[in-house]
């Protein structure tokens, strides 16, 4: 069994809570165990680190401090949380000063950042410590008649110093996944494209702009649904989907999965299990 | 061993480059025309675009100078990506072909189309005017030319890498909000703005910021970093654009406009809870006549499939959030005095 510190992200717990409960179900039969992380707190999302770099700092050597203590790398299923997290790692280690200042901060809980935790995103941990092969040896019901279009998002893949994992011009890990539970993954213009839900509400028109440009290409595509690492994307693309497609002017839609729910159902779990039937668009 | 001999031998090839052309007084809509040329390796593919001009195609039009990254004016998508020709090598842009040995070239993207590869940059230096991209000197008239305008190292350390910029518009080309809207900003904008706005010399920083505060401006950026990672300069652009918000924040207050509430509300909701606060967010940025506009249809459809988030007395804090909280102001503290020690200097 691998195990892992499991952070929280606050739109897990609330909007998108299908996320955590598809990975409950399937983390045993990939011999996967996550230890939740109740006194992680919200990272900041992409929007701390500028209201106070201080804060930043401190919240987040906390969050993975927290695993640190337990020996464990930190597991993110969010793109933005991932992307924060590794941002405020990447500055306290190349900043001693910073370091030092949080940690002296950190003491009044028993905390300390060392910095010996890896911050990952849950799909790296599939591919890349799971694996291909033991995945597919896995799967009961494999996605063979289904044509799917991965949608990356932005905080997986960019800034590209900050998380490094995909070539950010040329994705693969997703598409891999989808390939390893039988499903076809389609050639998508928009795979490293942008949602848009940083600014939906603040520039609502723009975002759903945004949105609508990678859905038309998924349905022209006549993919049978779109399927994305990021509960962020998720809410923009199915929750948001018909507002966009309106403003677009476009008649359709489509179905859009977490990497959660389409690893489930590869794996027998049904789609009310997975929590698919709470989507916006089913 | 044997790879490396081939590859060494491999010195020259056919390449094609699909080439976009577009000649708003003839053509009804654009098209791609296929060169095919011997080209060797080392070459780039702007030397690639003058031997087909000069050889093969001379009504082929593009914009291109100094051949050495440095003017900035050959900016073009070449295999999607936008980037300058000059610095890009034909041997590393076959390895990104998604047809093997057809490297596709093409226009900027988000500017006007004059002809072939050459977009409009008037758009890009109106905006540069609107947001008065230069240092507006706070040096007397009479002492101008008399005396040299200082400034400190450390000072210039904030607006190195700004500096760098040659304006070739990669970045809005790559930016994902300037595709949904023409009047956004754009990053190049941005990044000058920033670089005026951190200049000791400058004295319109309140002006050029109450711009940037508006509709379109600094607070539409989405956090894409494509502008970022397309940057021919490498420069972390993003880190400009969050420079430009702290200093909103700071200088105007987080009550300022519906940007500066969004943000500062992850501040509140993090020293409060540890969590975020998702339910009134809206309501927070936008108020409540906007929220229930927006966002109420929605809201029914979610509250049926019960994915709305929950109201603030049913989101449950961070386990340990008072010791956290402790915690948390202790770093205001060090905060405060930061921002004392700062103003003493």
């Amino acid at each position: 069994m691998k195990r892992y510190a499991y952070y929280m992200s606050c739109i897990n717990e609330s909007m998108t809570k299908e996320v955590d409960r598809s990975i409950d179900f399937w983390q045993k039969d990939l011999g996967l165990e996550f230890v939740k992380l109740h006194e992680g707190t919200c990272c900041g999302g992409s929007n701390l680190d500028y209201v106070s770099p201080k804060h930043f700092a401190l919240v987040n050597a906390r969050n993975i401090a927290l695993a640190e203590k337990m020996g464990l790398d930190l597991i993110v299923s969010c793109n933005t949380c991932l992307m924060t997290i590794r941002t405020a790692k990447k500055k306290l280690d190349e900043t001693p000063a910073l370091k030092k200042e949080v940690n002296d901060i950190l003491k009044k809980e028993g905390l300390e950042y060392r910095g010996t935790s890896e911050v990952r995103h849950l799909l790296w941990v599939l591919v890349d410590d799971v694996g291909l092969d033991a995945i597919k040896a896995k799967v009961t019901v494999p996605l063979k008649n289904y044509r799917i279009a991965p949608f990356y998002g932005c905080h997986i893949l960019r800034p590209s110093k900050v998380l490094g994992r995909d070539n950010p011009l040329a994705p693969s890990s997703l598409d891999q996944l989808i390939e390893a539970l039988g499903g076809q993954t389609i050639p998508f213009e928009h795979k490293n494209r942008c949602c848009g839900f940083h600014t939906l509400l603040v520039a609502e028109e723009e975002s759903l702009n945004v949105a609508a440009e990678a859905l038309e290409e998924a349905i022209t595509l006549k993919a049978d649904f779109i399927v994305t690492p990021c509960p962020l994307c998720h809410t923009v693309l199915d929750g948001y989907q018909a507002k966009a497609l309106k403003q677009a002017h476009i008649d359709s839609s489509i179905p859009v999965f977490h990497i959660s729910e389409m690893v489930g159902l590869a794996l027998g779990y049904t789609a009310k299990q997975l929590g698919i039937k709470r989507h916006i668009v089913c | 061993m044997t790879e490396t001999i081939d590859q060494h031998q491999e010195g020259k090839r056919d390449v094609t480059f699909r080439v976009f052309r577009f000649n708003p007084q003839v053509d009804s809509k654009p098209y791609f025309d296929d060169y095919t040329i011997s080209a060797e390796r080392g070459i780039t593919v702007l030397r690639s675009l003058n031997y087909i001009k000069e050889h093969v195609d001379a009504t082929l039009s593009f914009r291109a100078f100094c051949q050495a990254g440095i003017c900035g004016s050959c900016g073009m998508r070449v295999n999607g990506i936008s980037k300058l020709a000059c610095t890009s090598q034909v041997w590393d842009e076959l390895d990104k072909c998604r047809e093997p040995g057809i490297i596709r070239v093409e226009p900027l993207r988000s500017l006007p189309m004059i002809k072939d590869l050459i977009v409009d940059m008037d758009p890009l230096v109106d905006k540069m005017t609107r947001y008065s991209n230069w240092v507006d000197s706070t040096m007397p008239l009479a002492e101008m030319g008399k005396k040299e305008f200082l400034i400190s190292e450390e000072e210039f350390q904030q607006y190195d890498k700004a500096t760098d910029c040659i304006l070739c518009a990669s970045c809005v080309s790559e930016c994902s909000i300037l595709r949904a809207n023409k009047e956004y900003v754009s990053p190049a904008v941005l990044l000058k703005s920033y670089r005026m706005n951190v200049d000791s010399r400058d004295g319109i920083h309140d002006i050029r910021l109450a711009e940037l505060v508006k509709d379109h401006g600094v607070w539409d950026c989405t956090h894409c970093y494509r502008c970022q990672e397309s940057c021919v300069k490498s420069i972390p652009i993003m880190e400009a654009i969050h420079a430009i918000r702290e200093d909103a924040l700071e200088s105007r207050g987080p009550r300022d406009t519906s940007g500066a509430k969004h943000a500062e509300a992850f501040m509140e909701d993090i020293e409060k809870k540890g969590k975020l606060v998702e339910a009134t967010l809206p309501i927070r940025t936008n108020g409540v006549v906007w929220t229930l506009r927006n966002l109420l249809p929605m809201a029914m459809k979610m509250i049926v499939k019960r994915r709305t988030p929950p109201p603030p007395p049913l989101v449950k804090s961070a386990k340990g959030i008072k010791v956290f909280r402790a915690m948390f102001r202790e770093m205001t503290e060090h905060v405060k005095q930061d921002h004392l020690k700062s103003q003493k200097k």
